[in-house]
Parts: C-alpha cells; sequence; structure tokens
C-alpha cells in the first residue's frame, strides 16, 4: 500500500516528460511558468550586480577618460572596417545580379545582452541573458560573442531568454571549411568542457590543423558566414569512413560577459 | 509541532534549495555538486512530520525543471522515487548516526541519478559528462554540514 502511493504522481511526471519531449504541448506552460520564476533569477544575480554597481561607483574619473579614450579610438576602428564591410556588401549585390545567384548576404540586426548565469543544469551547457521576448529575443535566434558563435535561444520569457551553447552535446551545427569548403556537422564533447567534434567529413577531405569552420547555413537554422571554432586535432583513423575533427570554439564560453542576439531576415 | 509548521519549514528549504542550484558554477563543479534539492527535501522527510510528500515532491521537482530548462518532469520523477526510499528507511534514517545516514544519502541520491540520466538518454541521447557520476558521492560527503545548517534553521 505504501509503494501506491507515489505512483499517481510518479504517472503524472512520466506522463509530463512524454508530452515535453515529444509533443510541444506544455510550450505555452513553460514559457509563462518561467516568467514567474524571473524573480529568481533575479535574487541570484543580486550579488553580481551589487559588486557590477559598487565597481562602476568605485572607478575614478581618469579611469573612466581613460576607458573612454579607448573606446573612442575602437569605435573609429570599427567604422573603417564598417566601410569596408559596406564596400563588399555592394560588391556581393552586384556581382550576385550578374550571376543571377540566389545566395545574398543577409542583413541582420543584433541586441547586446548581458550574461546573468551559466548553465545551472548538470546534463546541459548553457546560459541566461538578461534580454528576452520583451525585447523581440525569440526562440532559435543564434548568439554570438566577440569572437564566433556562442549559441542558440531555446527558451525565451519576457525578462530573459536561455541559449544553448555550440559546445552542448545535443547542439549540432551545420559547418564548413572556410579554406577549402569541406561540409560537416558539429556536436558539442560530453567529456570535454568545451570541445566540439565534426561529423560527417569524408577521409579523403584536406583538413589541417588550425582550419576554421563556420556555419554554412544548410537547414537555415543558423545563418551562413558565422565563425565557430578552429581545427585543434584531426585523426584518418583506418576503414573508417569519416575523419575525426576536434574543433576549439573561437568563443570562450566561460569568459563571456556580453553578447549579441542576431535576429536575422534571411 | 502545529500542524503548519512542517509546510512552512518546506517553504524556508524549498526556496534555499531552489536559489543553490540556480546559482552557477564552473561546469566541472556543476557537474559533481550534490542534488541540492534532494539533500534538502530528504531533511524535511526525516525532522519533519511531513504530509503530502509525493504531491510536494512532485511541484518542487516539476519547479527545478522549470528553473533549469530540463525536460519537464525529469526531476519530479527523480524527486518522488528517491523520496519513496527516503520514506521506506526513514525509521532507520532517525535513529541512525551520521554515518549511516550518509549511506542512505549516497543511495537515495544514486536513484535520483538513474533516474534524471535514464529520462536524459530517452530523449536527448547517451551525452553527459562523466563527472555526473560523483553528485551522489559529493551529496553523501556534504550530508554532514547539510544537516548541521539545516538544524539550526529548523529551531
Amino acid at each position: 500500500m505504501r509503494l501506491l502511493k507515489p505512483l499517481l504522481p510518479a504517472l503524472i511526471a512520466i506522463i509530463l516528460i512524454v508530452l515535453d519531449a515529444r509533443f510541444s504541448y506544455l510550450d505555452n506552460l513553460k514559457r509563462n511558468s518561467n516568467t514567474l520564476l524571473s524573480p529568481i533569477y533575479f535574487l541570484v544575480d543580486l550579488p553580481s550586480q551589487i559588486s557590477h554597481w559598487v565597481s562602476d561607483k568605485g572607478s575614478d574619473t581618469e579611469q573612466l577618460i581613460s576607458e573612454n579614450e579607448q573606446l573612442t579610438n575602437e569605435l573609429f576602428e570599427l567604422k573603417a572596417k564598417l566601410q569596408i564591410y559596406n564596400n563588399l556588401v555592394l560588391e556581393n549585390q552586384k556581382i550576385s545580379q550578374l550571376v543571377d545567384a540566389s545566395y545574398t548576404l543577409p542583413s541582420n540586426t543584433v541586441r547586446l545582452a548581458r550574461i546573468k548565469s551559466v548553465s545551472q543544469s548538470r546534463l546541459k551547457r548553457q546560459l541566461v541573458i538578461n534580454k528576452g521576448s520583451n525585447d523581440k529575443v525569440m526562440l532559435s535566434q543564434i548568439v554570438l560573442g566577440a569572437s564566433g558563435v556562442v549559441g542558440q535561444v531555446i527558451q525565451s520569457s519576457p525578462f530573459y531568454a536561455t541559449v544553448q551553447l555550440a559546445t552542448d552535446p545535443t547542439q549540432r551545427i551545420p559547418v564548413k571549411n572556410v579554406r577549402n569548403g569541406a561540409r560537416g556537422i558539429t556536436k558539442g564533447l560530453a567529456s570535454n568542457e568545451s570541445g566540439m567534434r565534426v561529423d560527417f567529413i569524408p577521409v579523403a577531405s584536406e583538413i589541417k590543423l588550425g582550419d576554421i569552420f563556420v556555419t554554412s547555413g544548410i537547414g537555415g537554422t543558423y545563418p551562413p558566414g558565422y565563425p565557430v571554432g578552429e581545427v585543434a586535432d584531426v585523426v584518418s583513423p583506418q576503414n573508417e569512413a569519416f575523419l575525426l575533427i576536434k574543433l576549439k570554439p573561437l568563443e570562450e564560453m566561460n569568459e563571456l560577459e556580453f553578447v549579441l542576439v542576431v535576429s536575422e531576415s534571411l | 509541532m502545529s500542524r503548519q509548521r512542517p509546510q512552512i519549514l518546506l517553504l524556508k528549504l524549498g526556496v534555499i534549495s531552489v536559489l543553490i542550484s540556480a546559482i552557477s558554477f564552473p561546469v566541472a563543479i556543476q557537474s559533481a555538486s550534490p542534488f541540492w534539492v534532494l539533500l534538502f527535501f530528504t531533511y524535511w522527510l526525516i525532522y519533519a512530520q511531513a504530509r503530502a510528500v509525493y504531491t510536494c515532491a512532485l511541484l518542487l521537482g516539476l519547479l527545478l525543471d522549470l528553473l533549469q530548462g530540463n525536460i519537464f518532469g525529469q526531476n519530479a520523477l527523480a524527486l518522488i522515487i528517491s523520496a519513496t526510499f527516503i520514506l521506506n528507511v526513514k525509521k532507520s534514517f532517525y535513529v541512525s548516526n551520521l554515518s549511516t545516514q550518509q549511506v542512505y544519502v549516497f543511495v537515495s541520491s544514486a536513484l535520483y541519478l538513474l533516474i534524471t540520466l535514464c529520462v536524459h538518454i530517452a530523449t536527448q541521447g547517451f551525452d553527459f559528462g562523466y563527472l555526473v557520476f560523483l553528485a551522489p558521492l559529493t551529496g553523501a560527503i556534504l550530508w554532514p554540514v547539510v544537516h548541521f545548517f539545516l538544524a539550526k534553521l529548523k529551531h
């Protein structure tokens, strides 16, 4: 009789697991419940917010002037680079028209977000950012760091969003080698803190250490051309059809403070 | 003890454990860290006149699933199964010394891990770091500390 008591709650839990894993009936419920849980993230984040506030107040004028000068210089550099980029976009459009190609550089808009917390679950690699559906951060949008792809939005509530890292073992990104265009799919390594591997690249392909892989855009989930990682190890196994390639992410996930959420208009 | 007190104690323990679970640690520490909610819930099961145990386990587990972005019901099912084990050994647990209690905590944490991993493997495949297998051990090691602080909180 004692063992019968937990049967009903256990059955409810199993039904919820099946509903969540196989169907999307619970998505709205989860989204709304997440909104109610926002205060918990606020409380957990409070010490770091206080530390930022104290640190900001503690900065002296000289330091701020110096930082301001440095940022102004960086802004000038970025403006110069932007001009080159604009020229490239124009050239791309002209060439696309000439060859009647369907591929054009996508025009994307980005939103800056601050990281609130990293990986609260032992079985997932994810982070929480301080922008949510109120800031038009939507499901499956790509998230970038300064050096490359960080991951993808997997949950969005009004005040924050959860991003699954590119290094999560369940996250797969279609990629291509910048040097020779060899295409594959990345997968996070379960045993390594920040590594990935690239699957489905034939043994005959020429892959070198240091090669950069970028998103290929195949499948339409990730827009093309964003850097993902560089080759850290290549093994050509005997009697196997595909190379064993280890990729080191270009973005250091543990040192991130700000990220860019890309809403693409492909 | 008044009728409401166990529920108030559960509320306190629930809030603290959920807050601890939401704090972000480096990946290695996160993987090997104990199941905080289970430790706190075990204390409540043993030392409070707990009622509606399985409903509380279900709700607390669902709250944790939402917070961690897990499959909905994963932690809930694990908490219900672990609570069933703890309730079966409740009398023995209550009168045991700390080291025997650590063994019980280890077993309940191992059950929790087993259920969590089964759900994870069934829904997302065999993709997890092996440090998660340390979680029952760290839970058992930290049980005396948790027990000490929760006893202070209770009084």
